[in-house]
């Protein structure tokens, strides 16, 4: 799906960028290539156009530059309810907190269950149950 | 030695440079572009070191004016040393410009402002980063002067030892492939050509071609062909990814979150301020209380510079001004006609610049606050899809509400729009938005003519030249000034306290190269009313057989067609001297507010106050408007459409007002 199609609340990891040109430059120069993770703030009073947050800093994009941006749907770990059953997507942060993530069998392609839901989380992965904190909930996300 | 500052935008680098050169600066234009550039010196140990402010960009492309002029004064000037102003509170985002920085210019120091916002957010490891980057680092405080010293001390001394942005090693073996040949033919950097060129850089492969480097050319090709064949991938996201990967490793590698609980200020603010329906309220307000403020403390300043150099009118007689003490000294030793000009003319010139400054200044003190306090972004986000309409973006909102103020600040404000094409348009339209000087005019002959309605009509003339400008932005938009849409990527800063320097620097810059620029073709301007209302020399000053009497004899037909009368036309060309005189013109050409009264009826005061709003820009705008563009055909461009539209309501609201027998 495009970005421009996402609603306020909402997270998207994107996919593709289409497009040539400046536009695809603009969006490149502001941090939004393949495996990056964005987040719908919220829309301006006539829908057009929308704010973004994405690596930690916040973008307003029209919707027309927003459309050239392929992304999948992602939900942070923290709003999974409890009970489901999902696959993680991605662990963001260092290489630290990845290997340390990827030690209770959280990293991409992994599947979990959420047991308990926030906060603190108990989630079942593959290697046993563990406790997380909203913190760290924050930085993985799944499908 | 040459020092540059490079930089994001909004990461303090004006901070910076401003707590480097201290008052010592220039501000000009970059040649060819208006983008402002920004010079200064230095003092270290007794060494004067020049410092240049380049363009703040987030990356080094060749798609914005911005950042050619960057990119080009790196590669043309060679500064000694870069000073890449960090915004650690950003840290990772912000070193993707450090990726492309490194590969143009081995001797960089990592200015790393904002570090105490950035303390709040995680914990950086400032010496693992100088040792990762080989580069000086210098955690810095600008707004407080902290880390100021060091950084002087890093440019003069610091040691160089730059580890380089990492490609991976199937594009690195392609790079020094073309960077071997490139260097062959003697060309500079070499190492940043060829990656340029592997990225096909429109400018660079332009220049590469123009020298007849085919062969370079067609092997880049080749190459990139390669390269994008193995990724899978545009070679621009390649490349960019890679510059990613960089930042986000190197910001990994340094920086510690801390777990921050608690809501956010700025997101709090904006959930209020953005807000779908008080949004857009929310700022007009602001607006109305702002340009209150700057009326209400213009006032008194304005009073006080009329005052001086005019004099004043008390019962029973006149308090000499600077003007006319000055006459009266020269006529004793000079030809009447030239003491006149000097002081009537010239000196009435000048005074009328200065009166204009209090406002200047103060909206300038407004527009810099609503810049540095990242307002003006979120007026920008709340306004964009209104602006769209008209072909603006929606920072296009901003000079147009500076409009309401005074028409001078508002044009200069049009910097505040990227695309060129967008500014001009903005340009164009600002005239129709009529000035705080022209209110009052209105507001003036409003309550004479209309006593009961006054506020109506008011209200109408407000409204239609708010009509007026959407109307023609959008027809502008589509034929005269239709251009390619520019992709609108704004950022949205963190909220922050401007600091009174800060603004007040920004506030003086603006206003004094107002006076600077603007303020010989005014005074010159001055000259020529002059010698039109003074010429034949011995005529009543602005009477019937002066030159200005004579030429609104000969444009009486025209201003009959309108409704409008022949004194009424001698004091439209004193307005375009400067709006607020027009009242004073017509009490000496009628004698009375009573006389005024009689000589036009409700409708024909009506069809003048509609010319009034629409015709000519004043002496002060035009000069800013051509400063601004440096065309004069754009310049007269403005003044013809402004003729065209003002005759046009003139005419049809006298004629149909005629027509259906109101304010006869
Ligand atoms: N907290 C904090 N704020 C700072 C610091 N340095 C600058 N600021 C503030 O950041 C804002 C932007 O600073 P500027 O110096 O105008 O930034 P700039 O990079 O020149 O911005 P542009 O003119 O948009 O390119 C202002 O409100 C400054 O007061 C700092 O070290 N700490």
């Amino acid at each position: 799906m495009r970005l421009s199609e996402l609603k306020p609340g909402e997270y998207a990891i994107v996919r593709d960028l289409l497009g040539k040109g400046p536009i695809h430059q603009r969006l490149l120069s502001m941090g939004i290539l393949p495996g990056a993770v964005i987040r719908v703030v919220r829309t301006s009073p006539f829908g057009d156009p929308v704010e973004y947050e994405i690596r930690g800093f916040f973008i307003s994009l029209r919707k027309n530059e927003a459309s050239y941006v392929e992304v999948d749907k992602i939900i942070p770990l923290v709003s999974v309810p409890p009970g489901s059953r999902v696959r993680v997507v991605l662990v963001d942060g260092g290489v630290g907190f990845m290997r340390n993530m990827d030690s209770m069998g959280i990293s991409p392609g992994q599947e979990i269950t959420v047991l308990r839901g926030c906060c603190p989380m108990l989630v079942e992965t593959a290697r046993g149950k563990f406790s997380i904190g909203r913190g760290i909930a924050h930085r993985i996300f799944v499908r | 030695m040459l020092v540059a500052l490079a930089g994001n935008p909004n990461t303090g680098k004006s901070t910076v440079f401003n707590a480097l050169t201290g008052l010592k600066q220039h501000v000009g234009n970059w040649p060819g572009v208006t983008v402002e550039k920004k010079e200064g010196w230095m003092e270290y140990n007794g060494k004067r070191i020049k410092v240049v402010d380049l363009p703040g960009t987030y990356s080094l492309t060749s798609y914005s004016v911005e950042e050619k002029v960057a990119r080009n004064f790196i590669i043309e000037e060679k500064p000694d040393v870069i000073v890449h102003v960090v915004d650690a509170s950003n840290l990772e985002r912000n070193l993707y410009l450090l990726a492309e920085l490194l590969d143009l210019h081995p001797r960089i120091v990592v200015a790393l402002n904002m570090f105490d916002e950035a303390r709040r957010k995680y914990e950086i490891d400032v010496e693992k980063m100088r040792n990762l980057l080989g580069l000086p680092v210098v955690p810095m405080v600008a707004i407080k002067g902290e880390g100021i010293e060091e950084l002087k001390r890093e440019i003069v001394h610091g040691k160089f030892n730059p580890r380089g942005v990492e490609y991976p090693e199937d594009i690195e073996k392609r790079i020094k492939a073309l960077e071997e040949k490139i260097r062959e033919m003697g060309l500079e950097p070499a190492r940043w050509l060829a990656i340029k060129t592997l990225e096909n850089d429109a400018e660079v492969i332009k220049k590469l071609s123009d020298i007849g480097a085919r062969n370079i050319l067609h092997d880049a090709e080749h190459l990139r062909h390669e390269i994008e064949d193995i990724y899978g991938d545009d070679i621009e996201s390649v490349f960019a990814s890679v510059r990613y990967s960089f930042a986000h490793g190197l910001f990994h590698e340094v920086a510690a979150p801390i777990n921050v609980g608690g809501a956010n200020i700025t997101d709090m603010i904006d959930h209020v301020v953005t807000h779908r329906y008080f949004g857009i309220p929310i700022f007009i307000a602001i607006m109305y209380l702002a340009f209150q403020f700057v009326f209400l403390v213009a006032a008194p300043f304005q009073d006080a510079i009329d005052f001086m150099f005019n004099g004043k009118d008390v019962a029973g007689g006149h308090i000499d001004g600077l003007i006319d003490i000055s006459y009266a000294w020269m006529s004793s030793f000079m030809p009447d006609w030239l003491a006149s000009l000097i002081n009537h003319g010239m000196l009435r010139g000048l005074g009328a610049v200065l009166t204009f400054m209090p406002v200047i200044m103060l909206l300038f003190l407004i527009l810099s606050f609503l810049e540095d306090s990242g307002y003006l972004a979120r007026v920008a986000f709340l306004m964009d899809s209104v602006m769209k309409k008209m072909g603006l973006e929606g920072r296009g909102v901003i000079p147009l509400m500076l409009g309401f103020g005074c028409n001078v600040p508002a044009v200069m404000a049009t910097r505040t729009l990227k695309d060129e094409n967008e500014r001009r348009l903005s340009i164009a339209l600002n005239p129709f938005i009529p000035c705080g000087a022209r209110i009052q005019v209105f507001a003036f002959l409003s309550y004479i003519f209309f006593p009961e309605n006054a506020a109506l009509v008011l209200w109408s003339l407000l409204m239609l030249s708010i009509l007026v400008v959407f109307i023609l932005g959008y027809v502008y938009s589509k034929t005269l000034f239709r251009g390619e849409s520019q992709p609108f990527v704004l950022e949205l800063p963190p909220y922050r306290m401007p600091t009174m320097k800060g603004v007040s620097v920004h506030m003086w810059e603006k206003s004094e190269g107002f006076v600077r620029k603007a303020g010989t073709i005014i005074v010159g301007a001055a000259a020529i009313i002059w010698a039109l209302a003074a010429l034949p020399w011995g005529v009543e000053y602005g009477g019937e057989e002066s030159y200005i009497g004579m030429l609104a004899s000969l444009l009486a037909p025209v201003g009959y067609a309108l409704g409008i009368t022949p004194e009424a036309i001698i004091s439209l060309f004193f307005g375009f001297f400067a709006k607020e005189v027009v009242i004073d013109v017509l009490y000496v050409l009628y004698g009375s507010k009573d006389a005024i009264l009689a000589a036009m009826t409700p409708l024909q005061a009506y069809s003048f106050m509609l010319f009034m709003l629409f015709y000519t820009p004043c002496v002060a705008t035009l000069a800013t408007i051509y400063n601004e563009t440096k065309s004069l055909k754009f310049t007269l461009f403005v003044v013809v459409e402004g003729f065209i539209v003002a005759s046009i309501f003139a005419f049809a609201a006298y004629h149909i007002g005629t027509l259906l027998g109101v304010g006869a």
